[in-house]
C-alpha cells in the first residue's frame, strides 16, 4: 500500500518552543495508527501539523493525501441550525469555487456517504438531536464527502455506549479496508490492541509499531507519567488501566 | 482662578457625588471587568432609562423608577444566563434595545420631557440632589461590605464560570448579589454620567488600572483613585465647556486609557524586543488576591 | 362593506404621502438586511459587536450632521475609525476583548455626545440617537439598496463557509473554510448593515433589527435558510406595524419599530415555551 504520511524527526509547536518532538512515523493506506497519550501530550498538536494548520519546527512531514477530521462533536455546536445532511454537505467546501453553492451532484454524493454509514433516514434530523455514535457517523460521512485519503479522529469513542462504538469500529475498519489511512487519538489503549500501529506521545514521541510489540509497561509509564495501575483481568493474567486522565489540557490553550 | 467652578454650590454637591462613586467604581468596576461584565453593567444603565422616564413623567422618585428597571433586567439576565443558554448577549442587546425604545416613546410621546431626555441620558450637574448622594454612599458602602465578604468567592469564579463549577463552586448566590450590585451601582451613577455612559465610570478606570497591576488590592484601590481624579477632572472640564458630565468624564477617562495602553504595549517591546504577546485579546488571567500570591 | 372600506382605508391611508413611501421601502431595506444578516450575528454571538459598532460610530455621524455631509459618509468613516479602535483595543494584552470593546465604545460614543451637545452644535441631536425613518429621501434609499444588495449576495455566495465556520470553528480548515476570513466577512457585512440601518433607526436602536428579528426567528425555525426568511419577514411585519402607529398615535418611528421587533421576540419566546410545555406533555421521542 501507498505511504499516506511520513514524518522524519518532526517537532511541532505554537510559537518558537515545540510542543512534541522527535516524531518518526509512517501511515500507509488500509492501516489504523491509534495514537496514544496523556491530555496535552500532543495528540491535538499532531493532528493540527496533519492537517496543515502547524508548520513543522524541525524535521520533515510529508502527507500525500487529503486529511478530513472528525472532532469530537461536544466541540461543535449542537444548537446550530443544521441537519446531517448539511453538515456532511460541508465536506464539498473546498471543491467548489466560492461563489458557488452546492448542487444536485453534492447533494447526492451527500446522500450517498450518509447512507455508507447507516444514517440514510435520518439525513434530515438536526444534527444536535442526533446521538454520539450518530453524530460520530455523521462526521466519517462528512470526510468521506471530502474524499479524504486519511481520515483523523479525536477521541470518536468517548460517551458512547457500547453498541455505538462497535458500529463505528466496524466502520473504521471498513474505511481502512478501503485503502484509507486511519488515525484515532484515544485514551483507552486496550482498543487500541486491536489496531494495526500505535503512536506514543508525550511531548516526545515515547514509541510506535505494531501494538503488540510496543505497547508494554514500560513504553505506558513513559508516555502517561506512571500513571498506570495493574488490573486483574479476570482470567488469571492482568491487564494495564489508566487513572482517569487529569484535566490540565495544554492543547486547546494557543 | 481656574478652579473657581468648584465654589458653585451645585458642583460641590456633583464632587462629592463622583467622588463616592469612585469608591463604588474601584470595588465594584475591578470585578465587573473581572468577570467580563462590562456589557451587562452597560445593559443595565440603559435599562434603567425608561424607568427614569417614568420616574420624570410621573414625579416619584427617579431613583426608585431607575432601580425597579435595572433590578428587573438584572433578574431576567441572571436567570437567563444561570440557564446557561446561548445568545444571552444577544439577549442582553434585546432587552437594552427593547428598554431604550419604551423610554424614547413614553419621553417623547407621552410626557413630553423634551431636553430632559438628553439629561436622563447624558448625565446632568444640575441635576444632583441629596437623594443622589445618599444612594452614591449606601452603594459604595455595600460594594465595599460585598468585596470583603464575597470578593474570594467571586474571584474563584474569575473569567470562567466552568471552571469554577469543576471547582466546586456551585452556588449562584455570589454572583447574583453581585449583579444585583452592579445594577444599583449603574442606578446610581445615572445622575452623574447617565443612562448611556455608565460604564465610563464603572468599566474604563478599572480596565486602565488593570493595565498596571495583577493584585486584586492594588488593582481596587487604583481603580477608584483615577476613577476619582477622571470624575473631578471631568466636572471641571464640564463646567467650563457646558458639555455633559458623562461625556466629558467617558472622553478623559478614554484618553487616559489610550496613553496607559501605549505605555502598557511599548515599555515591554522597548525592554525585549523579541517579546512574545501571549494570551492578547483572550481570557485574562486571574488576578492574585492580597499580597504575595 | 362600510367597515371594510373604513379597514381598508386605513390601512391605506398613510401610503399616499411620499415621506410614507419612502418610509417603507427603507423599513423594507431594513427587514432585508437585518432578517438575514442577524442571523449570522445571533449564530455568531455578535450582537455586542454589532452593539459597539454602531455606538462607535458615532462620532461620526455627528461630523457629519454638523459639516452637513451625507450620513451614510460620515457613518462609514465612524465605523472604519471604531472598527480599528476595537481591533487596536483587543490586541492590548491583559484586560480581555470585551472590555476592551466597553472602553473604545464608551469612549467613542463620550466624544460624539460631547461634539453633538456643545452649545455650538445646532440642536437634533434626536434624530442620529433614535433615527429618522421618516426623512429618508430618494438618495438614501438607492444608497441602501445597493449596500443590501452587495449583502444579501455576499451572504448567498459565501453561505456554506459561513455554516462550516459557524458549526465548528476549529475544523472549519480542514474543510477549506478559513474562520478568519469567515469573521473577517461577518464584520464587513455587519457595517455595512448597520450604515443602512442607521437612517431609519439610528444610533442606539440599530441594534434592534440586528438582533431581534432573528433572535425570535431562531426559536421558531430549524433550519438557516427558513430561519433568515422567518427573520425578514418578522423585521418587515415590525417595521410596518411601527410605521402605522408612529402615523395613527404619533410616536417616534424608530422606536416603534424596534419596540415591535423585541415585542415579536418576547412572542417568540412565549410561544417556544408553550410548544416546549406541549411538548413535555406529549410523549418526547429520543434520538436513538
Amino acid at each position: 500500500m501507498s505511504v499516506l504520511v511520513a514524518a522524519r524527526g518532526l517537532a511541532v509547536g505554537y510559537g518558537a518552543a515545540p510542543v512534541l518532538t522527535g516524531v518518526d512515523f509512517t501511515l500507509s493506506g488500509g492501516e489504523r495508527i491509534g495514537v496514544l497519550g496523556p491530555n496535552g501530550g500532543g495528540k491535538t498538536t499532531l493532528f493540527r501539523a496533519l492537517l496543515g494548520e502547524l508548520r513543522p519546527l524541525a524535521g520533515e512531514l510529508t502527507v500525500a493525501a487529503r486529511c478530513g477530521t472528525v472532532p469530537q462533536t461536544e466541540r461543535s455546536r449542537l444548537d446550530f441550525p443544521v441537519s446531517a445532511l448539511d453538515v456532511a454537505l460541508m465536506g464539498t467546501i473546498a471543491g467548489r469555487p466560492w461563489w458557488k453553492r452546492p448542487g444536485r451532484t453534492e447533494r447526492r454524493r451527500a446522500r450517498a456517504a450518509l447512507g455508507r454509514v447507516g444514517l440514510e433516514e435520518l439525513a434530515e434530523r438536526t444534527f444536535g438531536e442526533l446521538s454520539g455514535g450518530q453524530r460520530q457517523r455523521v462526521l466519517v460521512a462528512r470526510a468521506l464527502v471530502q474524499d479524504a485519503g486519511i481520515v483523523l479522529l479525536d477521541e470518536p469513542f468517548t460517551g458512547l455506549d457500547s453498541a455505538s462504538a462497535e458500529r463505528l469500529e466496524a466502520l473504521l475498519g471498513e474505511l481502512a479496508g478501503e485503502g484509507r489511512g486511519v488515525v484515532i487519538a484515544t485514551h483507552d489503549v486496550e482498543q487500541a490492541r486491536a489496531w494495526d500501529r500505535v503512536l506514543c506521545l508525550n511531548r516526545r514521541q515515547v514509541a510506535f509499531g505494531a501494538p503488540g510489540q510496543t505497547l508494554t509497561r514500560e513504553v505506558l509509564a513513559a508516555t502517561y507519567g506512571g500513571a498506570i495501575v495493574t488490573l486483574p483481568d479476570g482470567h488469571g493474567g492482568e491487564a494495564l488501566a489508566l487513572l482517569p486522565p487529569h484535566h490540565c489540557d495544554h492543547e486547546h490553550g494557543a | 482662578m481656574m478652579l473657581d467652578a468648584f465654589q458653585l454650590p451645585f458642583v460641590q454637591r456633583a464632587l462629592v457625588e463622583v467622588l463616592v462613586l469612585a469608591i463604588a467604581a474601584g470595588a465594584l468596576g475591578t470585578w465587573i471587568v473581572l468577570r467580563g461584565l462590562a456589557f451587562y453593567a452597560h445593559g443595565v444603565a440603559a435599562a434603567a432609562f425608561p424607568g427614569l422616564v417614568l420616574a420624570d413623567g410621573l414625579g416619584f422618585s427617579a431613583t426608585l423608577g431607575a432601580f425597579g428597571v435595572a433590578l428587573l433586567f438584572a433578574l431576567l439576565v441572571g436567570r437567563l444566563s444561570a440557564r446557561g443558554r446561548s445568545g444571552h448577549d444577544s439577549l442582553t442587546a434585546l432587552v437594552l434595545v427593547g428598554a431604550l425604545a419604551i423610554g424614547i416613546i413614553l419621553a417623547s410621546d407621552v410626557f413630553h420631557s423634551g431636553s430632559d431626555v438628553e439629561q436622563l441620558l447624558f448625565g446632568s450637574l444640575l441635576a444632583i440632589g441629596p437623594a443622589d448622594i445618599r444612594l452614591a454612599i449606601v452603594v459604595a458602602l455595600l460594594a465595599l461590605l460585598a468585596t470583603v465578604v464575597l470578593g474570594r468567592r467571586w474571584l474563584a469564579v474569575g473569567f470562567d464560570a466552568t471552571a469554577a463549577r469543576a471547582l466546586g463552586v456551585r452556588s449562584p448566590a455570589p454572583d447574583a448579589v453581585l449583579l444585583v450590585l452592579v445594577a444599583l451601582a449603574a442606578v446610581a451613577t445615572l445622575s452623574a454620567v447617565g443612562a448611556l455612559l455608565s460604564t465610563a465610570l464603572l468599566v474604563v478606570p478599572a480596565a486602565t488600572v488593570r493595565l498596571g497591576t495583577t493584585r486584586m488590592t492594588s488593582w481596587q484601590l487604583g481603580t477608584g483613585a483615577l476613577a476619582a481624579v477622571e470624575c473631578a477632572a471631568g466636572l471641571w472640564l464640564s463646567c467650563e465647556t457646558n458639555a455633559p458630565p458623562g461625556a466629558t468624564i467617558a472622553v478623559i477617562a478614554g484618553a487616559v486609557f489610550v496613553l496607559a495602553a501605549l505605555v502598557r504595549v511599548g515599555v515591554p517591546l522597548l525592554r525585549r524586543p523579541a517579546g512574545g504577546e501571549a494570551g492578547a485579546g483572550s481570557a485574562v488571567a486571574a488576578p492574585t488576591f492580597g499580597s504575595g500570591g | 362593506m362600510i367597515a371594510l372600506a373604513s379597514v381598508l382605508h386605513t390601512l391605506g391611508d398613510p401610503w399616499r404621502d411620499g415621506i410614507m413611501q419612502r418610509a417603507l421601502l427603507e423599513v423594507v431595506l431594513l427587514g432585508l438586511v437585518g432578517g438575514a444578516l442577524g442571523c449570522w450575528i445571533v449564530l455568531a454571538e455578535l450582537s455586542y459587536g454589532a452593539e459597539s459598532l454602531a455606538h462607535g460610530m458615532f462620532p461620526g455621524l455627528v461630523l457629519a450632521a454638523l459639516t452637513g455631509l451625507p450620513l451614510l459618509l460620515g457613518g462609514a468613516a465612524g465605523i472604519l475609525v471604531a472598527a480599528l479602535a476595537v481591533a487596536l483595543a483587543g490586541r492590548v494584552p491583559g484586560i480581555g476583548r470585551d472590555n476592551a470593546v466597553a472602553v473604545v465604545v464608551t469612549t467613542l460614543f463620550g466624544l460624539g455626545v460631547l461634539l453633538a451637545l456643545s452649545p455650538d452644535s445646532p440642536p437634533g441631536i434626536e434624530g442620529l440617537l433614535f433615527g429618522d425613518v421618516l426623512g429618508t429621501s430618494a438618495g438614501d434609499l438607492v444608497a441602501g439598496a445597493a449596500l443590501v444588495a452587495v449583502v444579501l449576495a455576499t451572504l448567498w455566495a459565501l453561505h456554506w463557509r459561513l455554516l462550516a465556520v459557524g458549526f465548528d470553528r476549529l475544523s472549519a480548515g480542514s474543510l477549506g473554510a478559513s474562520p478568519l476570513l469567515a469573521d473577517a466577512v461577518l464584520l464587513v457585512l455587519l457595517a455595512l448593515a448597520v450604515l443602512v440601518a442607521v437612517q431609519g433607526l439610528g444610533n442606539l436602536l440599530v441594534v434592534a433589527v440586528l438582533v431581534a428579528p432573528s433572535a425570535a426567528a431562531r426559536l421558531l425555525a430549524r433550519r438557516l435558510l427558513p430561519m433568515m426568511a422567518t427573520a425578514v419577514a418578522i423585521a418587515i411585519v415590525a417595521g410596518v406595524a411601527g410605521l402605522y402607529l408612529s402615523y395613527y398615535v404619533q410616536v417616534a418611528a424608530g422606536a416603534a419599530i424596534a419596540g415591535f421587533m423585541v415585542l415579536a421576540y418576547a412572542l417568540a419566546r412565549l410561544a417556544a415555551a408553550a410548544a416546549a410545555l406541549r411538548g413535555a406533555a406529549a410523549v418526547a421521542s429520543p434520538a436513538g
